[in-house]
């Protein structure tokens, strides 16, 4: 029996079996014999999470755009897939052709959380591939990618290449590389310190990691002769209406996260938000001209049929051209009845206009992210947003017909105290006010107001990278805090989960070398879908990191001192450790850094050139 | 105008869902670049709707959609239009345009052919069974139905059957919404029969079938 008829005898006995199923509209079908290099790109989550990520279409896209090279796609089985894969002895194999995944030339794993890490470990196991790069003589070689590929360092002993910044043109070059190699008959090591220099790549087996007594690193180095660079840079593409962006998209039978045309109008993020690593790592903003983004638009709706284009970006309302947009696009779109829609709706950004453009098509749910509950802790984030703004926003929306909003909050913000929280629940209360303040007749029935509060992690590349994590106890005792002064508002539903998620997170995003151990670990216990709250498992984390004899608070809960050096310092984001120093000292007083748009912050992405800041 | 399009479900595509069969419509017709007619109301959507569900799992040479055009348009740019907008694995096999006043495909099916494979080692002691099943005039079978289960006779349900080979046979059986039986529950009846455990069945229609104005079984298309 062939390995596609096995795949599909177990296909009756799992939930959702069009996540293995392939065969999509759009998919992209190639003859093996006709191309040199076949690359599998693994999103190590769910078909329905990783079919509505964006950088895994613009890769499969740019890969397949050449002819030398096929490129398909991989997603972790579900946990009943894959324990009936292990019992039939069937490996993990790719969508569009069932090949197994060993028998690829790349294989391409995007890092988007840190709690996917183990289904890295899982997929690997799955396709019968060593774990370790050192164990491996053939297969793929695996290269990561994606924001946390910006401390790669946890899963450092399993990866061969770590690819820093934009994937359009380095993916390509390692490719490139990957026939060179081949046609050159080198040993697999070579093909290792070849990739070392290519703008952006960094691999982690070329570089030595020593330690204080104290547990903190001393140094990371090249290993002497390997030509590897003491700081990695990097990959940048500096324009993006040159840039490669996928003319078709996979249409999906089953229903996925982010069923639509996703529409990337900018790249990076302006606003200097301290606890956001995208807005760090994705500098410096790079917008699309509107001509161009309209050209997208039309070639993606008459390709895939979707009846709506979402305008992505870290933050769409700083789009310059925004009302502009909006209205060319929704005057193309509104016969073909394709709705416009905006995501991560900041509160501060003139919304009317645009606001009654896109709901000429249809209404979209207002998201607005405060993020913290009181003036004074809104400006340690540098989340430069006044109550004012919110308070303006969120009436203009009830005026305009909305009646449902969302807010979202972080708990455990560094100098937080029980008064910032419950802030939070005066917030909730003004806004139900502003619902009720626009006359009767005027605003839409059936008020809704959903408070989310997730718990704060620190993140590498950050301003907040220095802060401590809250720990576990203070964390709850402010949920409940909160919980309470909610029960006071009448209508509002409160959305908090238990940090014990976070914190295994936290312990990664800043985590070292050492941390493999503990993650080869839990995963042997059985941990994986960890982002998963029914499928993480505390307990078996908490053995791990005993067994192992590493202490977690070592990296989630330590106050790291400013002169500590750090398990990413030899990678550059970008950003400079100096510019992300100076912003947590002024996170301390309490002190806004205005969008750099109004003047350069001296982040330091002038060093590459890229950078159009004043 | 309408039209009317019998389509193919290849095996790869066997496990999308009825439900999901139809979202996916909803969006190859705006693929097409044809007129399609929409519905009118709070929520808008292309006005199609399909001659019978498929369960999943099934493959089958014989679905139809029936499509409203808000202009009229010849049959092979139709044809065309669809076929550029669905995947190889629903081939698009026969199109024909129909006008509005046409009774739709849903409300003139009556039957189903289906071919269907046994497997495993029980093939020939069920299809052995097959003549004592025709012959008999009253089979009780359990229907389970959102409602709870049901006795039926399962006999009259089944307009024909016999075998095609070693592990396969054909039958035509009901498919109205008050009078239908599976293919895997006949299954189910003639292992009971011949006292084995029912084997895992691949079900393929072949056509569906309503009834012309003499009461002759006649394919859906045609009618």
């Amino acid at each position: 029996m062939s390995l596609s008829e096995r795949i599909e005898n177990l296909m009756m006995s799992v939930q959702k079996p069009v996540r293995y199923m392939g065969g999509e509209f759009n998919a992209v079908m190639k003859d093996p014999e006709r191309v040199d290099v076949r690359y599998a790109f693994l999103f190590p989550d769910t078909y329905e999470v990783g079919m509505s990520h964006l950088g895994m279409k613009i890769l499969y896209s740019a890969i397949n755009a050449r002819e030398d090279a096929w490129c398909e796609r991989v997603f972790s089985p579900w946990v009943d897939m894959a324990e009936l894969m292990r019992r039939d002895g069937i490996p993990l194999f790719s969508l569009e052709s069932r090949t197994p995944v060993k028998y690829f030339d790349m294989l391409g794993i995007t890092l988007q959380y840190e709690m996917s890490f183990t289904n890295i470990l899982e997929a690997l196991d799955l396709a019968g591939i060593p774990l370790r790069s050192a164990d491996r003589r053939e297969g793929p070689f695996i290269i990561v990618g994606g924001p946390c590929a910006f401390n790669p360092e946890p899963l450092a002993p399993f990866v061969d290449l770590v690819a820093l910044g934009d994937g359009e043109e380095e993916t390509q070059q390692t490719i490139d590389l990957y026939r060179q190699w081949k046609a050159a008959g080198l040993p697999r090591e070579e093909y290792l310190r070849m990739a070392a220099r290519i703008p952006g790549i960094y691999v982690p087996s070329l570089y030595e990691v020593s330690y204080n007594d104290d547990g903190t690193i001393r140094a990371v180095t090249p290993r002497p002769g390997s030509g590897a660079p003491e700081i990695v840079k990097k990959a940048l593409v500096n324009d993006l209406d040159s840039a490669t962006y996928p003319e078709k998209l996979i249409v999906p039978y089953g229903e996925i996260i982010h069923n639509r045309i996703m529409l990337e109008i900018f790249r990076g993020c302006t606003r200097g938000c301290r606890f956001c690593q995208a807005g760090m790592i994705y500098r410096p903003i790079r917008e699309r001209s509107i001509e161009h983004l309209m050209q997208l638009a039309d070639n993606l709706v008459s390709s895939t049929g979707y009846d709506e284009i979402s305008l992505m970006s870290l933050s769409s309302g700083d789009y310059s051209c925004l009302p502009e947009l909006a209205h060319q696009m929704v005057e193309r779109f509104a016969a073909k009845r394709v709705r416009i829609s905006l995501p991560s709706q900041r509160i501060d950004t003139v919304l009317t206009d645009t606001l009654k453009e896109t709901q000429k098509v249809k209404k979209t749910a207002l998201t607005l992210a405060p993020e913290a509950g009181t003036q004074r802790l809104r400006d340690v984030i540098n989340k430069g947003v006044t109550e004012a703004d919110l308070i303006r926003s969120v009436t203009d929306a009830f005026e305009q017909g909305w009646s449902a909003v969302k807010l979202y909050f972080m708990l455990g913000l560094p100098t937080e105290t029980d008064e910032d929280v419950l802030g939070i629940a005066d917030l909730a209360q003004k806004v139900r006010a502003c619902y009720f303040s626009v006359p009767k007749e005027r605003r839409a029935p059936g008020l809704r107001i959903t408070v989310s509060a997730s718990v704060f992690v620190p993140k590498n590349d950050t301003p907040f990278q220095w802060a401590p994590q809250l720990d576990y106890d203070t964390v709850v005792h402010r949920q409940q805090l909160l919980r309470q002064a909610l029960s006071r508002v009448k209508g509002v539903d409160f959305k908090y989960h238990a940090p014990d998620l976070s914190y295994i997170e936290a312990v990664f995003a800043r985590g070292d070398r050492r941390l493999a151990e503990a993650m080869e670990r839990a995963w042997r216990m059985g941990c994986r879908f960890d982002g998963w709250s029914d499928q993480f498992r505390y307990d078996l984390w908490l053995k791990a990191f005993e067994e192992e004899g590493l202490d977690p608070d070592f990296y989630a809960l330590r106050p790291r001192p400013t002169d500590e050096m750090f398990p990413w310092d030899h990678l550059d984001c970008g950003v400079t450790k100096a510019y992300l120093l100076r912003e947590w000292e002024k996170a301390q007083r309490a002190e806004c850094t205005p969008d750099c748009r109004k003047g350069c912050t001296g982040c330091g992405m002038k060093r590459y050139g890229a950078c159009q800041g004043r | 105008m309408r039209a009317l399009i019998r389509f193919g479900k290849q095996p790869r595509l066997r496990f999308i869902s009825h439900l999901d069969l139809q979202r996916f419509f909803q969006r190859a017709v705006n693929r097409t670049g044809l007129p399609i007619a929409w519905s009118q109301g709070f929520n808008p959507h292309p006005v199609m709707s399909f001659g019978s569900a498929l369960a999943l799992g099934w493959t089958s040479e014989y679905e139809v959609i029936d499509i409203k055009l808000s202009a009229p348009m010849g049959r092979k740019r139709t044809e065309d239009a669809v076929r550029a907008a669905l995947p190889e694995d629903l081939p698009v096999l026969e199109v024909r345009m129909v006008d509005d006043r046409h009774t739709a495909p849903m409300a003139l099916v009556r039957m189903s052919d289906y071919t269907v494979r046994l497997e495993g080692e029980s093939a020939s002691a069920i299809l052995g069974q097959i003549p004592s099943f025709m012959e008999t005039e009253v089979v009780p079978a359990v229907k389970k139905t959102k409602s709870g289960e049901r006795t039926i006779n399962a006999r009259p349900l089944v307009l024909s059957m016999e075998p095609t080979g070693p592990d396969s046979f054909n039958a035509r059986l009901m498919l109205t919404e008050s009078q239908s039986i599976k293919p895997e529950l006949l299954v189910d009846l003639l292992a009971g029969m011949a006292g084995v455990e029912a084997p895992r069945v691949r079900v393929h229609r072949r056509m569906l079938l309503g009834l012309d104005a003499q009461g002759n079984p006649t394919p859906l298309m045609a009618l």
